[in-house]
């Protein structure tokens, strides 16, 4: 009889494949997409163009320590260090077109949607120019008011709208409805298990051991609109419920002492230090706000709620917004601590941080550190900086736990 | 008789030509615009030929101070002098790399010796003489010594930040964990070729290649930045001197 | 050069380079309140026909420890200059500002501003990227209805259509005005001097449109009994990026013998270089002109047209040179710079890059850059 394979495992088997599937496609003459990390790729399933994501394989060539040389390269082109490095490491991939990581396919169009940031506007522009491919723009108006807008609602439904317009005119087929609304209904419901799964960390002790978070993020990305990626997530939440009513901890070694939120993506290229580190003294990751913005639920059929649940992830709403969402995340999870990654490729998260730090802190009392760090150039990170301000923020909370707080 | 004047931010060097192009005087001084450090070089290289400054026909200044020296007849950029005095010795360079104490630059020449393009980096101490001067703090020696220390290294401990300020707490954490001087010697070198080669992969780098700046006479950092571009540099034996050489070469030029 | 002229740039240099000092004296004078307007592009049209001065916020000299408090060191310096002269109190003046997000670093500032310095009624307003399809006019002709519900909250004041009209009228020929103006003084590269010329169209972003659009055509009017200057031994060069500033840059122009030819800075001529079409509502024109606008890099650029407008400026004025005047920290200018490069080296246009702070203390570096590049013309 089969021994049934954890997440984890299928974690591996999903990763793998897409990225072999991906080139498979690409052998066979269908088309390929490259989209960044928070697009409607249900638009892509339902037309049976097989995805890719940059980010992600960007995200992977820095884990795998091999972000360097494509660094070196984009930023022998003229590219400057200043820019995102997942941008850096791609636009040198595309030239290269080879990784020990794993490897993607060239794209025959690109899905770019700035509800992440701007910067990806610029990043698949050039992508477009240099490769003279078609390039689909999704642009999602940075909410600065609380709730998002009718008006930004009604722009963004037209543009998807639109998108199944020029995704039929290039791929010389029918758009099915059909095929839509079950890809949808799969999509919706990944997101649904996704946000479950991470919610088991409310428990005390956490059985999710937040980096893990990271690593389930990538299929969150590539897979959302796949059984595949839907059963995943279903399994992992059974998974994790099951540790928590156990009440087993993050690890195997070592109890949860502190449990903190990480705000900003993974420092790809020193993952294992930055995880070591606080393992050492008891800090366990438990959320960050990536499960919400990877939230993307509405009804099924109704685009406009499709739009505005596209609209809605953290970077793309306001301050005031983006605050409320971490003094929630410090109630439901019982946060002792904030770590705030100032992620030099990121400015969107970055400049905003030193005011999201005060209010949090004002409203909830709980202390927080930031570092310098980067998604994927190994270069602007030192553990030496990381290793005091986890120290500190240790401190802070130890004299918190004491006082009784 | 005709005179050229380099005047750094940390170095003031001068060269004296004679008629026939021949180098009759040359003085480095250690201390740069802003002193009299000028002063002296000129002076130095007068005394080593033998001749009063009115002996001298004509005389450029190139370098950071060179609008600041009175005494010339025209001022010319350190790209456009290095690039004459590089040529003048090496009529077969076409790219040069100058490690200077204040910036790197990376000089592309055409067929006839003259600047094809160039690209600079002056914001960032990283792969300048300036972190060359605090590799030598932190490992206790003198600035002349770094090479030597090197070259005993046997493997190098790699410095990865793009930071010279992160790059100096590396090294201190280096040292501390029991590392030896001379593989954080070997590695701190490593980081400043490839700070370079990053520099250098902007403008194409073709041979022959020469290097200059007083960060040339540190020969084991001329190999890693030669192991790191995967071409062979040329030695000069006095790297230091061809700014002021090319100045000095600019200067007989005026005279025809 | 004629003593009309000079004695006309002469007023619009020294508004130029005191723009608070211009700002408050036009409030003292008109009675007037005065709305500020951030880069890229801001409705104009809308704070006039409210009655109001707009003005420009183009950064600064400023600098100082103020902005630190919400900015990192790595900010452009356009926005941390904005920031600590906001946090300083040099923008007390303005009844509101209108903010912008066109890239990232505006996101944010948009809204640290709500809180920083909220005695200035931030309004922000977003301009679309996917401007030229349909959706993308009505959001934006949606939007500026919003911006002006605002600006009437805030100014207490009624702005009927007719009023924004009217303002777009006095745009239109405020543009089609500047259109001609910065041909007329390609004749004049002593006189409009990189510096000067900079200065001259500076001005605009604190001054009445229409008083502004009157001295320029008036001087144009002198400028016609005036012969062309003799340009022999100088230099063409055509500007590109977002701003070139600090003027002690502009000054390395002409130390070597360069004058600015024509320009594709988003500061200058990028505001007026697009004029909108004569048919539609306000909103709509407007709407229009926006999907015109192309080779900026902070709208999206269907094709990447920037090199190839490049490339036929350069044709056009017979340039000698493009100018990549790169302000550091610019994400967007840092995207296309590549792209730019190597068109340029294809199309064989000789092309300099400067990378430089709006807030500079020495400018050293910049001028052994600038003269090795003359140099190397030679």
């Amino acid at each position: 009889m089969e021994t049934k394979k954890t997440s984890k495992q299928l974690l591996g088997e999903i990763q793998d494949r897409h990225y072999a599937d991906a080139m498979k496609a690409k052998e066979e003459g269908k088309l390929v997409a490259w989209a960044t990390s928070i697009s409607p790729q249900e638009l892509l399933t339902t037309m049976d163009i097989y995805t890719v994501y940059p980010e992600n394989h960007a995200a992977a060539i820095g884990a795998r320590k091999c972000a360097q040389p494509f660094i070196d390269y984009s930023e022998g082109n003229g590219y400057s260090t200043d820019i995102c490095s997942y941008a850096r490491v791609n636009l040198a991939y595309m030239e290269i077109m080879e990784s020990e990581a794993a490897n993607i396919p060239k794209p025959d169009l690109i899905f770019c949607c700035n509800n992440i940031c701007n910067t990806v506007l610029k990043w698949y522009e050039n992508i477009s120019k240099e490769l003279d491919i078609p390039m689909i723009v999704f642009d999602l108006p940075f909410n600065h008011e609380y709730e998002i807008t009718d008006q930004n609602t009604k722009y963004i439904k037209a543009q998807l709208l639109e998108a199944i317009d020029q995704l039929e005119e290039i791929t010389g087929k029918k758009f099915d409805y059909d095929k839509f609304k079950e890809v949808m209904d799969i999509s919706i419901e990944t997101s649904i298990w996704w946000k479950k799964a991470a919610m088991q960390a409310q428990a005390i002790p956490s059985p999710l051991n937040g980096f893990d978070l990271f690593n389930y993020m990538a299929i969150i990305v590539c897979a959302r609109g796949t059984k595949e990626g839907r059963d995943l997530f279903k399994l992992w939440y059974e998974e994790l419920k099951a540790k928590a009513e156990a009440g087993i901890g993050p690890w195997k070694s070592g109890e949860e002492e502190y449990r903190v939120m990480w705000d900003g993506i993974a420092c790809w290229p020193h993952l294992s230090d930055t995880y070591k580190t606080l393992k050492k003294y008891g800090i366990n990751m438990v959320t960050s706000t990536y499960p919400d913005s990877w939230y993307i639920v509405y009804e099924s059929n109704d685009l406009d709620g499709m739009a505005r649940a596209y609209s809605s992830n953290y970077v793309n709403r306001n301050l005031d917004f983006g605050v409320d969402n971490i003094v929630k995340l410090v109630e439901d999870y019982k946060l002792d601590g904030i770590v705030f990654h100032s992620n030099r490729s990121c400015k969107l998260m970055d400049f905003r941080q030193f005011e999201v730090q005060r209010r949090v802190e004002e409203r909830t009392g709980i202390p927080s550190v930031i570092f310098d760090g980067d998604q994927t150039d190994p270069r602007a990170f030192s553990l030496a900086q990381y290793e005091t301000r986890v120290q500190a923020l240790l401190e802070m909370m130890e004299s918190r736990k004491k006082e009784g707080k | 008789m005709y005179l050229g004047v380099d005047i750094g931010s940390t170095t003031s060097k001068a060269v004296i030509l004679d008629r026939e192009g021949q180098v009759v005087g040359r003085e480095i001084i250690d201390i740069g615009t802003g002193t009299d450090g000028p002063k002296q070089a000129v002076e130095g290289a007068l005394k080593q030929a033998g001749l009063r400054r009115t002996e001298i026909r004509k005389c450029v200044a190139t370098g950071y101070g060179r609008l600041l020296f009175g005494d010339a007849d025209k001022q010319i950029t350190e790209i456009s002098c290095h690039a004459k005095g590089v040529s003048y010795l090496v009529p077969e360079a076409s790219t040069i790399i100058d490690i200077g104490g204040q910036d790197a630059k990376v000089i592309r020449l055409n067929d006839r010796g003259k600047v094809d393009n160039f690209v600079m980096n002056e914001k960032c101490a990283a792969g300048t003489g300036r972190f060359l001067e605090v590799m030598a703090r932190v490992l206790g020696c003198k600035l002349e010594e770094l090479s030597d220390l090197a070259d005993r290294g046997k493997d190098g401990v790699a410095i990865s930040s793009i930071c010279t300020v992160f790059a100096e707490s590396e090294m201190i954490s280096q040292l501390s964990e029991g590392q030896a001087r001379a593989d954080v010697a070997l590695g701190a070198h490593r980081s400043i070729a490839k700070r370079i080669s990053g520099l250098a992969n902007r403008i194409d780098v073709k041979p022959s290649v020469v290097m200059t700046g007083g960060a040339a006479l540190n020969h084991n950092l001329v190999q890693a930045v030669a192991d790191e571009l995967h071409i062979d540099i040329i030695s000069l034996e006095d790297p230091q001197a061809m700014g002021a050489l090319g100045a000095a070469v600019f200067a007989r030029e005026l005279d025809k | 050069m004629n003593p009309e002229v000079q004695k006309q740039i002469e007023q619009l240099k020294g508004i130029a380079e005191n723009p608070k000092k211009a700002v408050n004296d036009y409030i003292a004078a008109t009675g007037k309140k005065a709305v500020g307007c951030f880069p890229i592009y801001t409705p104009e049209e809308l704070v006039y026909a409210a009655g109001a001065l707009p003005v420009g916020m183009w950064g600064g000299r400023r600098t100082g420890s103020l902005a630190d408090k919400y900015l990192q060191s790595f900010c452009c310096s356009i926005m941390k200059a904005n920031t600590e002269q906001s946090l300083a109190g040099d923008y007390d003046m303005l009844s509101a500002v209108i903010v912008t997000t066109y890239c990232d670093t505006l996101k944010c500032v948009t809204e640290n501003w709500k809180i920083a310095v909220p005695h200035l009624n931030i309004i922000p307003i977003v301009y679309p990227q996917n401007r030229k399809q349909k959706s993308g006019q009505i959001f934006f002709a949606e939007e500026l209805q919003r911006v002006k519900g605002k600006l009437e909250e805030v100014l207490g004041a009624d702005i009927a259509d007719a009023d924004v009209e009217a303002a777009l009228n006095v745009y239109e020929e405020y543009r089609k005005t500047m259109q001609m103006f910065t041909e007329v003084i390609r004749d004049y590269p002593k006189t409009f001097d990189a510096v000067t010329r900079h200065l001259v169209i500076k001005a605009a972003y604190y001054m009445d449109k229409k008083e502004y659009t009157e001295i320029i055509k008036a001087m144009m009017a002198e400028l016609r009994k005036v012969p062309a200057e003799d340009a022999s031994g100088m230099k063409k060069v055509i500007l590109t990026g977002l701003i070139a500033e600090p003027v002690e840059m502009l000054e390395l122009f002409t130390e070597n013998e360069m004058y600015v030819v024509a320009d594709d800075l988003a500061q200058e001529s990028r505001q007026f270089r697009v004029s909108a079409p004569a048919e539609g509502s306000c909103y709509e024109r407007m709407a229009a002109r926006l999907a015109a606008q192309d080779g900026c890099t902070f709208l999206y650029d269907y094709g990447k047209t920037r090199s190839q407008r490049l490339f036929d400026m350069k044709k056009q004025y017979n340039a000698d040179a493009i100018i990549f005047c790169q302000l550091k920290f610019c994400d967007p200018d840092e995207f296309d710079y590549p792209i730019v490069k190597k068109d340029m080296e294809t199309f064989d246009i000789p092309m300099l890059y400067l990378e430089f702070e709006q807030q500079m203390e020495s400018v050293g570096q910049l001028r052994t850059r600038i003269q090795s590049f003359a140099e190397m013309m030679d």
